[in-house]
């Protein structure tokens, strides 16, 4: 487990955040340590994805704080880019930039935002695509690829930057089942190597088997939220238990 | 008269049409895509007076018939204070029209590129600047190749309301006019033009559909 | 969420404080910018004279519309008719392009692709400056109508193509495994979802046809355009009716393209082929 004392890398306190009439986020307060991997869960509509996204700011929010190392995330600007550069994000379908090789993808980051030089950043995303087994691949376009392999190179595109954390949106939610584990497989290494992770996910075998703690969201609440064995083995809430109950069999 | 005798009697003024028509298609395809750029900006500007203002304008030069313009440039400009030669009046209007279809192409070509993309731009720390730089104008320039082609062949065709006004030398469809006016070789100068406008459409569209081969981005 | 954002609004993310400040400093700037242009506008109509109640009162004269209204029909006869015509030329030469007869396809492909890289004005010269000179004179609306439909159905035999290629192959895969002969298929399994799928095409097209039929003063048919003219020569105005009949046309082709984009929502096929347009 991680040390408790230090302080979070990313802070939300009460955050809220409506969609017209629908209040998406209600008084979400979450706390995120260093090398702690975080599971969201729960019915489709429960905001898990939005909080996820409030996280780099590609959602805004209407009041509350969201803090990132202990500072408040930026609202716009060279600071707000600055940040991003920070956060890896992983989304649900890809989102590889179509007209770019894999190998480009991959070094645009780091060529564009942190001014590497490109032989080198060229030289270190070929080991990023070796570590997610697409090297092969790399001078081929995003649509000559399988959504697994996609995805991978898409969570070697957020490595590249060297992120102090990662946020994923659903990452294998698109994917054909035979390739879920191959992404899977590449996030739990991630996980080990003590990569601080948020991850909104409906694997509950990734969930129990990596996280340090499961983050249960019904109607835009977080309703309660447990270590993974705690969570899944004894869970408090009607709510939690209602669903549970309607994935068991998946 | 066959078709080899309007080419000694009109041979050097066919020759000169030929050539005008190619270079006011020239210049208000690229009058147009220089226009259609500036009203695609307003269009996704973020300040909603330009949007209103650039959505109407394409709305008015795309369902305005180009005659109907060309009235307005030839008799009614005048009129408020504007006389402009007939070449310019024609160039113009064209442009006008040509711009408001070059505009919707652009639009149809950020829109097929889709939020997710952007969005990744965005996580990875790409500026707004950087974000249209490197993923919004090569995407959209690299997709639009084969409508925009079209648009250069119906660019070519909409020069025939030059044949409308007085222009020395006359273009392509004004020459049926005026060798039908001196000679009895009406059908010739027809087939002529004709073979002139579908040879140049033939070669355009082949040179599109190669480049299109070349840039398209798989999806 | 972000799914049914337009790629508009994608563009911008929501605005900082910073942005919204220079978002508010610049429709400030445009709309003074834009409401100077109005107001130039206006003042070279007021300093010509052209704002004078003399040019424009006619308009409120029902006479005046009646006219301009008859003109109006005799556009929408000859966009009709023309349209009508170049359907059914144009669904001959797609049916000829797609049969299995070899040269009855190039042929159809030739000529698909002549007519849609001649332009209108040119088939109306030939009908208007060179078949009479052999002795056939057609009447005024033909003259107009028949060029006009010729030129649309090189067009519309590449839509109705589009909307033919639309129809998933397995439909005729399965027909084929019935054991269903290709005139058979193309006329009871294909065409009837093709046709379906080009509708909204269709209508887009109709915008193409109202345009070209503007030159009917060309042959001197009585349509809105050449109707104008007249009423130029009768009220001397010629800058404030050219001006509304130009916003006339403007109107009933944006009316049509919005109908045709409600049809296309409606039926959730995409407007095909709406980069063919011929905008002349």
């Amino acid at each position: 487990m991680p040390i408790q004392t230090a302080e979070p890398i990313i802070q939300m306190r009460h955050v809220d955040k409506h969609y017209g009439q629908l209040h998406v986020l209600q008084d979400i307060n979450l706390e995120v340590q260093k090398g702690e991997v975080v599971v969201l869960i729960g019915p489709s509509g429960s905001g898990k994805s939005t909080l996820c996204r409030t996280i780099n700011r590609l959602e805004t929010i209407d009041s509350g704080e969201i803090l990132f190392e202990g500072k408040p995330l930026p609202q716009e600007g060279k600071e707000l880019a600055a940040l991003r550069a920070e956060i890896g994000m992983v989304f649900q379908s890809f989102n590889l930039f179509a007209h770019k090789t894999i190998l480009d993808n991959v070094t645009m980051g780091p060529v564009e935002v942190l001014h590497r030089n490109r032989k080198e950043a060229e030289a270190e995303a070929m080991e990023l695509l070796a570590r997610v087994g697409v090297e092969a691949q790399a001078h081929k376009v995003p649509a000559q690829l399988s959504g697994g392999q996609q995805q991978r190179v898409a969570i070697a595109r957020s490595l590249a930057m060297h992120p102090k954390a990662m946020l994923f949106d659903e990452p294998t939610s698109a994917l054909d089942p035979e390739m879920i584990n191959e992404v899977l497989d590449v996030m739990v290494e991630l996980a080990q190597e003590g990569m601080t992770m948020v991850v909104v996910t409906h694997e509950m075998n990734f969930a129990r088997r990596v996280s340090n703690r499961v983050v249960f969201m019904a109607d835009g609440q977080i309703v309660e939220q447990n270590t993974p064995d705690e969570f899944f083995d004894h869970p408090q809430s009607a709510r939690a238990k209602d669903f549970l109950d309607s994935i068991k069999g998946h | 008269m066959g078709v080899a005798e309007v080419f000694t009697t009109f041979g050097d003024v066919y020759l000169k049409s030929v050539l005008s028509t190619w270079l006011m298609t020239a210049v208000c395809f690229a009058g147009g895509l220089a226009l259609g750029i500036l009203a695609t900006v307003l269009r996704v500007s973020p300040i909603k007076p330009l949007r209103v203002a650039g959505d109407v304008y394409v709305q008015l030069f795309r369902n305005i018939p180009t005659v109907s313009l060309l009235v307005i440039f030839v008799y009614a400009l005048p009129y408020l204070g504007a006389t402009l030669s007939y070449r310019t009046c024609l160039l113009c209007c064209v442009i006008l029209v040509v711009s408001s279809f070059a505009s919707e192409n652009f639009m149809s070509g950020i829109n097929a590129i889709g939020v997710g993309q952007i969005e990744a731009a965005r996580a990875i720390g790409l500026s707004f600047v950087q974000i249209i730089r490197l993923i919004v104008i090569p995407q959209s320039l690299r997709t639009t190749v084969l409508p925009m082609t079209n648009l250069l062949i119906a660019t070519l065709l909409t020069t025939a309301m030059g044949s409308q006004v007085p222009l020395t030398p006359p273009e392509l469809t004004g020459m049926v006019n005026y060798v039908n006016s001196r000679s009895v070789a009406g059908i010739s100068a027809f087939v002529v033009s004709a073979i002139c406008y579908a040879g140049t459409s033939v070669v355009l569209g082949f040179l599109g559909n190669k480049l299109d081969e070349k840039v398209r981005i798989l999806r | 969420m972000s799914a049914n954002v337009s790629m508009r609004d994608a563009l911008y993310e929501a605005p900082g404080p910073k942005t919204q400040r220079l978002v508010r400093i610049g429709t400030a700037i445009s709309v003074v910018l834009l409401v100077a242009f109005v107001a130039f506008v206006l003042r070279q109509f007021y300093v010509n004279d052209q704002l004078n109640p003399k040019y424009w009162s006619f308009f409120l004269r029902w006479t005046t519309w009646r006219f301009l209204l008859r003109g109006f029909l005799g556009t929408i006869k000859v966009a009709i008719t023309a349209g009508i015509i170049a359907m059914a030329l144009g669904l001959l030469l797609m049916l000829g392009r797609i049969s299995p007869n070899r040269a009855l396809s190039a042929i159809c492909h030739v000529v698909t692709d002549l007519f849609r890289s001649l332009p209108s004005l040119l088939l109306i010269y030939f009908f208007f400056l060179v078949i009479p000179k052999y002795g056939l004179r057609m009447p005024a609306f033909w003259m107009i109508t028949v060029p006009v439909a010729l030129a649309a159905s090189g067009v519309l035999a590449e839509v109705f193509r589009a909307g033919v290629n639309a129809v998933p192959k397995g439909q005729v895969e399965a027909a084929m495994a019935l054991g269903m002969t290709h005139g058979k298929i193309t006329r009871k399994i294909v065409l009837p979802q093709a046709l379906k799928i080009v509708i909204p095409s269709l209508v887009s097209q109709l915008v193409v046809v109202v345009k070209d039929t503007t030159v009917a003063y060309v042959v001197s048919y009585p349509d809105l355009m050449q109707n104008a003219r007249v009423l130029i020569s009768n009220y001397d105005a010629l800058v404030s009716m050219y001006f509304v009949v130009a916003l006339l046309y403007i109107a009933v082709n944006y009316a049509t393209n919005q109908f045709s984009i409600y049809l296309a929502h409606r039926s959730d096929t995409p407007v095909i082929s709406r980069v063919d347009e011929n905008p002349v």
